[in-house]
């Protein structure tokens, strides 16, 4: 194999990728899917976390209260947020629909002390986003009332949890585990996926253009050709996993270990793209090829991320930096079945080269 | 009749094309990966996602501490003596000694604080949900009920706020009738060793077991919680089946795409152009084979989850959708590379499209613009209805015929087999539609049509936005939705002057600006009254069709304006002045919109 034939091949689909502007649509599409899952977080924590809904609200609700007197009523009155007022049941409803009230409590004559538990019933309105502040102003107050009534109950409890003593929150960061367990590996790893999916259609295009034999002319020999193919798409992966560290970094979001993360992405997107080749070399036609192809992803992803230390958490560590030297090891690992396949690979491609007569 | 039967003719031949090339190779393998697929899937369900594994990393003193946290996955553990870790306190993001938790000062030491009290929480449920007497250790539960308010959307949007205002000591006084409830009963209906099931089922280590254990179920003893599962619900389940579904549906729309780009390789095609076969036959009779599986792969999901079939009604506008995006994504890309880099993306889009609104499902109207929220509903056994199917699945069934209409109108020789860029494709695609005797009858028919495209696109603009604080969600709404529309005006325009350059003079720009400015109107009001109307009146909705607040005129003089704008750029300066045309009229848009909507919420 002529390391020069493979370097040109190389350049020429990468030449190709840029005048075709394909790459651009990649990478607007990783930039999407980046937009995307933030901007669920955001909304997700917004609409789901009691604190970050708390600080969106500045108002004050009216809440109606029916059934018998409870110690409830004492804890409603610590909020200056939320106002009671005593209603018969029926009354409070109709003051709901027409949204008068935001929310309607009923409490039956059940004693503090009782055997049986008390059964609040909490009426709230149904699709409606301000119901979900509400909700969450009145699980505090619930909360609180339901930790005193373990103090009167207290004598009837067996086990006892260890205790531990947190100390106040102060606030602030709620995106750190989605940005660094989810949000990074994604975007690294990102570029292998698209540059598997780009050698398919690298390879099955020459065969069913039937470019082969003119490209077959030349002194470049088959394995030569796949394997700057492969090196083409392999090149975009580090390149493209940096821009986006380097983007993190500019952001604000500080990765550590930047380096050992490209050299576990190089590698990883290796292996798939050798992967990718392997399908579109046996297929030589793109609908199957990729159809295969990503089934096998999907696989391939799953066994992946159920497996403790895999390349996808080892990444999330060295971002956070507290991976170890244990990722070297995997490293090895997995260049080792990524050398393994790429022989598999040469050696097929050989085959073919020996077994299908070229122009 | 002859048309039926071309079209027959054409499906029977594509069924059987596609069954021989598939068919022996693929299956067998496919069939392995799928059988692979199961026992991973398996696997992963058993061994958890291993994403988040030891990002945090704790000290603690003692082993009681130790166990506790161990499940968690996501802390690395240290056990040693206290004087040994306060020394070596900065190497860890936590450390708990003799019980108190002492946590890092920085970003990560603050999200493994709060990871760790959302396990402790789970820790402390667990101990009390193991108590003989339960009552004890969970004494106060509560039965949530949803009542219905008619005028839900229309108010909380409108800035309306829910209950009395603050200073009010006196209880309201409804202004309707007052209908007679029957009391809660105060005992609990349902039984100490369910309520103790429902409280381990719950109280998983996934990380979005605080999500899905909330989610309604059937049996009675999901619907009482206790004050820590007060939570909106967020309809995980149903959105994981939301996947389920557009994901088959996706990848068989992909076979469609690779069977319309098979013809155009290698001009295999042209024997097919050259019978007396009509391209409608051809486009219709291709994608029948495919509309059909996809229609039975849905049916099988459906049945095999044990849903309504009356989910499939929301599923046939985005099979179509995807059908039809297919057919112009394979008539248009040049290689295979750029077939697929388009059709990820488009279909990136199309799937958030559809999946975020889903969210809000149980929270707000707003979810309704996506069909997949019905499907939602519906699995939840809450149903849709008629009004609500045509708000939801409109856009789709128009988006989806305008193309199909224009793959067909372009399904042609000269087009399919041309080896220009995929922009100039597309851009040829436009002006076939602009015919030469009639350019204004086409430009005000090819404005009209791009209203659904538009209204699309800013529907999903307004769910992105919808995150964001009002005010700022407000101004990046007008601004997109300017951008937005004066780009559909203009592309027509555009068109014409990259192919007939020659067509473009001060006298044609105006009249070709009244006939799009007029056809973009008239669009938009037919496609507003048929189908929008809760989005539109409400704060948001005046932001993006801001047009229904005044008399006619004025928002046709504004499109109008618009049009001339972008087309006096590209006439003066040449197309390459075709993007600050483009920013200059919607920087005239916005403003326009942006003053009309400050007068209207004074």
């Amino acid at each position: 194999m002529n390391a020069r034939n493979v370097a040109l091949i190389a350049k020429k689909e990468l030449r190709g990728l840029s005048a075709e502007k394909t790459i651009i649509f990649a990478i607007l599409l990783q930039v999407f899917i980046a937009m995307f899952s933030s901007f669920l977080m955001v909304g997700l924590t917004a609409m789901y976390d009691p604190e970050a809904l708390e600080s969106y609200s500045t108002i004050t609700y009216g809440v109606g209260y029916a059934g018998s007197d409870s110690p409830l009523i004492e804890e409603f009155e610590k909020r200056d947020d939320l106002i009671l007022h005593r209603m018969d049941l029926p009354a409070a409803l109709a003051a709901l629909r027409e949204r008068k009230v935001s929310a309607v409590i009923y409490v039956p004559d059940t004693p503090p002390d009782a055997e049986e538990p008390i059964t609040v019933t909490l009426y709230l309105i149904q699709n409606d986003l301000q119901s979900g502040v509400i909700n969450v102003k009145i699980k505090e107050v619930l909360q609180g009332y339901e930790r005193e009534l373990r103090e009167i109950r207290a004598e009837r409890m067996t086990a006892f949890p260890v205790p531990l003593n947190f100390p106040e929150p102060r606030g602030g960061e709620n995106f750190f585990e989605f940005v660094y367990g989810l949000l990074i590996p994604l975007l690294v790893f990102l570029p292998a996926i698209v540059s598997a999916a780009l050698i398919i259609d690298l390879i099955t295009e020459e065969y069913q253009r039937r470019t082969l034999e003119t490209l077959m002319s030349t002194p470049v020999t088959f394995t030569e050709m796949i394997w700057g193919k492969i090196v083409a798409c392999e090149v975009l992966v580090p390149v493209q996993a940096g821009a986006w560290l380097l983007l993190l970094g500019l952001n604000g979001i500080r990765v550590d270990n930047a380096a050992a993360i490209l050299l576990h992405v190089a590698v990883g997107g290796l292996f798939l793209i050798l992967l990718g080749a392997l399908v579109g070399l046996h297929y030589r036609e793109r609908t199957s090829a990729q159809f295969i192809f990503s089934t096998a992803l999907v696989v391939v992803f799953l066994f992946v991320m159920a497996a403790p230390y895999n390349p996808l958490n080892l990444i999330v560590r060295l971002a956070v930096d507290t991976a170890g030297p244990v990722h070297w090891l995997i490293l090895a690992l997995v260049a080792g079945a990524t050398a393994f396949l790429g022989w598999v690979m040469t050696i097929y491609a050989w085959r073919v080269e020996k077994t299908t007569p070229m122009a | 009749m002859h048309m039926l039967s071309s079209i027959r003719t054409i499906a029977v031949w594509e069924m059987k094309r596609s069954m021989t090339t598939m068919g022996r190779n693929v299956l067998p393998l496919a069939a392995g990966l799928l059988i692979l697929l199961v026992l991973v899937t398996t696997f992963a369900a058993q061994s958890g996602v291993h994403m988040q594994d030891g990002i945090y990393c704790i000290g603690v003193d003692d082993l009681d501490t130790a166990r506790i946290i161990l499940p968690d996955t996501r802390f690395t553990v240290y056990i040693d003596d206290g004087s040994a870790l306060w020394t070596d306190r900065f190497s860890y993001d936590i450390i708990v000694l003799q019980g108190e938790v002492y946590a890092a000062d920085t970003d990560k030491g603050r999200a493994a604080l709060k990871t760790l009290e959302r396990s402790y929480q789970g820790y402390v449920s667990r101990i009390a949900a193991e108590e003989p007497d339960l009552f004890a250790a969970y004494p106060l539960w509560i039965d949530l009920e949803y009542v219905k308010s008619e005028i839900d959307f229309l108010a909380t949007q409108g800035g309306q706020q829910v209950g009395a205002p603050a200073d009010a000591q006196e209880p309201p006084v409804p202004s309707g009738p007052v209908e007679a409830v029957t009391l809660p009963p105060s005992a609990m209906p349902v039984s100490e060793d369910d309520l103790r099931e429902h409280l381990t089922g719950s109280g998983g280590d996934h990380p979005l077991s605080r999500y899905t254990g909330l989610t309604p179920g059937d049996s009675v003893a999901d619907r009482f919680r206790t004050p820590a599962e007060l939570s909106t619900p967020l309809p995980f389940d149903a959105i994981v089946l939301v996947f389920v579904f557009i994901f088959p549906l996706y990848f068989t729309s992909q076979f469609y795409m690779m069977s319309i780009m098979n013809e155009r390789v290698g001009r295999a095609g042209e024997a097919l152009l050259a019978t007396p076969v009509s391209p409608v036959a051809i486009v219709v009779g291709k994608a029948l084979p495919y509309f059909a599986v996809m229609l039975l792969i849905s049916a099988a999901i459906t049945f095999a989850i044990g849903a309504p079939l009356s989910i499939l009604l929301p599923l046939i506008p985005v099979i179509l959708f995807f059908l039809a995006n297919a057919l112009i994504i394979g008539m248009a890309s040049r290689s295979f590379k750029e077939l697929s880099f388009v059709s990820i993306f488009f279909s990136t889009i199309a799937t958030s499209y559809l999946f975020f609104p889903t969210i809000f499902a149980n929270t707000h109207v707003i979810s309704i613009i996506s069909p997949l929220t019905l499907i939602v509903l519906d699995i939840q056994g809450d149903g849709f209805t008629a009004a609500q199917y045509v708000y939801s699945t409109t856009l789709f069934f128009a988006t989806a015929l305008i193309l199909f209409y224009g793959g067909i109108m372009n399904f042609r020789e000269e087009r399919l087999f041309s080896e220009k860029t995929l922009l100039s494709r597309l851009i040829d695609f436009i002006s076939a539609g602009i015919r030469r005797d009639h350019p204004y009858l086409s430009l005000f028919l090819l404005s009209a049509f791009t209203i659904p495209f538009v209204f699309m696109v800013q529907m999903m603009a307004l769910v992105l936005f919808f995150n964001i604080p009002m005010p700022l969600s407000l101004v990046l709404l007008v601004v997109s939705a300017a951008f937005v529309e004066e780009f559909a005006k203009s592309i027509g325009l555009y068109a014409v002057a990259q192919t007939r350059p020659a067509f473009l003079t001060p006298k044609t720009l105006l009249i070709g600006a009244v006939a799009i400015g007029f056809g973009f109107l008239i669009g938009e009001k037919l496609l507003l009254f048929a189908t929008l109307a809760q989005i539109t009146e409400s704060i948001f909705g005046n932001a993006l069709f801001l047009s229904s607040l005044q008399v006619l005129w004025m928002p046709l003089l504004l499109h109008i304006a618009g049009v001339l704008i972008t087309g006096g750029f590209l006439l003066v300066l040449g197309r390459r002045a075709y993007g600050p045309g483009l920013i200059a009229a919607t920087v005239v848009h916005s403003l326009y919109n942006l003053y009309f909507l400050a007068g209207a919420l004074l």
